[in-house]
């Protein structure tokens, strides 16, 4: 019963598939290029998500935010009441968490500012930034982080960023503005925004269910 | 021929994620199943987007036609959103959790 019922989801993800797919051999693409020199940027992926489809970015960027506040507002109440366990010992961690710490924020910067002219863009900038923060809490213990780190100006830190976000989508689509800055800006934006977001994530599970 | 071996596999886990839904009664194992769909749609379009030989999209790598940058584009916001949805249910898993002390879905029908 369990293998039909297998064999009957693949099939019907395989017709799906050919039917997103289309005919075979499928068409040719066009020619990303002149969108990416319409926008004045290098990467046709950054033009098409910040330029093209702001819309989809924006509305999706507010999804992000929604969801994070729901995560905030579902594990509020849920405070861990039982011991919590020690923060590991082993040195290895800790030293290396001192030495990657640095590289990681200055490469998630690179990846942040330099989307618009390569592979990178403010999401995976946002993902690198929540990983180092990941590793710091892993290293030093959440309790101590969450104490540096204080959550209620992280999270006006991260809607001031949709704000502005927001504003700077406003010049994009209402005036036009067609500049690399305004690329940057707004890939600095995404990024800080994410990796708060993926931080309070982080902070609420690990505050609802003991250590990380 | 990659992309279509990238393809099938596409297609694959995206049927295990789905039938990980349908028979798994525990729903961390459902959102696992999802997690492992969602994986394989997000492949499957990024493969799509891609022929033998193509260069990336970014002006100035070299000759030849350039991967198709509109699917990755799109698949950039599926990442993040399916993050973010992934997220929230587990949220909810917790707080269900927390109040019916069982993560059976067919317990948690019965009342």
């Amino acid at each position: 019963m369990k293998l039909l019922l297998a064999l009957g989801i693949l099939g019907l993800v395989g017709i799906l598939a050919v039917g997103i797919a289309g005919l075979w051999p499928r068409a040719d693409f066009p020619d990303p290029d002149p969108v990416a020199r319409g926008w004045r940027v290098t990467n046709a992926v950054a033009a098409i998500v910040l330029g093209l489809r702001l819309w989809d970015t924006l509305l999706e960027v507010l999804v992000y935010v929604v969801a994070m506040v729901g995560v905030r507002f579902l594990l509020v109440g849920l405070h861990w009441k039982g011991e919590l366990p020690p923060v590991s010992e082993t040195p290895l961690l800790r030293r290396s968490a001192d030495l990657l710490l640095g590289p990681i924020l200055v490469f998630a910067l690179y990846v942040a500012a330099s989307g618009h002219l390569g592979p990178g863009g403010g999401f995976p900038a946002g993902a690198i930034l929540g990983s180092a923060l990941l590793l710091l809490a892993l290293a030093k213990g959440m309790e101590r982080v969450s104490a540096e780190l204080y959550e209620p100006r992280l999270e006006s830190l991260e809607y001031l960023a949709v704000v502005l976000l927001v504003f700077l989508a406003a010049l994009v689509l209402i005036l036009g503005l067609r500049t690399p800055a305004a690329f940057v800006t707004a890939n600095l934006l995404i990024a800080l925004e994410v990796a708060i977001g993926a931080w309070a994530v982080l902070h609420r599970f690990s505050s609802a269910r003991g250590e990380v | 021929m990659e992309s279509l071996s990238a393809l099938a596999l596409a297609v694959a886990s995206a049927a295990l994620g789905m039938w990980a839904m349908v028979v798994r009664r525990n729903l961390v194992w459902k959102l696992l199943g999802l997690n492992v769909a969602s994986g394989g749609g997000i492949l499957f379009l990024v493969a799509l987007s891609h022929r033998t030989g193509a260069r990336p999209p970014i002006v100035g790598l070299g000759p030849g036609p350039a991967a198709d940058a509109l699917p990755q584009a799109l698949v950039l916001t599926a990442i993040v959103i399916h993050f973010a949805t992934l997220a929230l249910a587990l949220a909810l898993v917790i707080v269900l959790t927390e109040h019916r002390h069982t993560q059976d879905s067919r317990k948690l029908e019965e009342r």
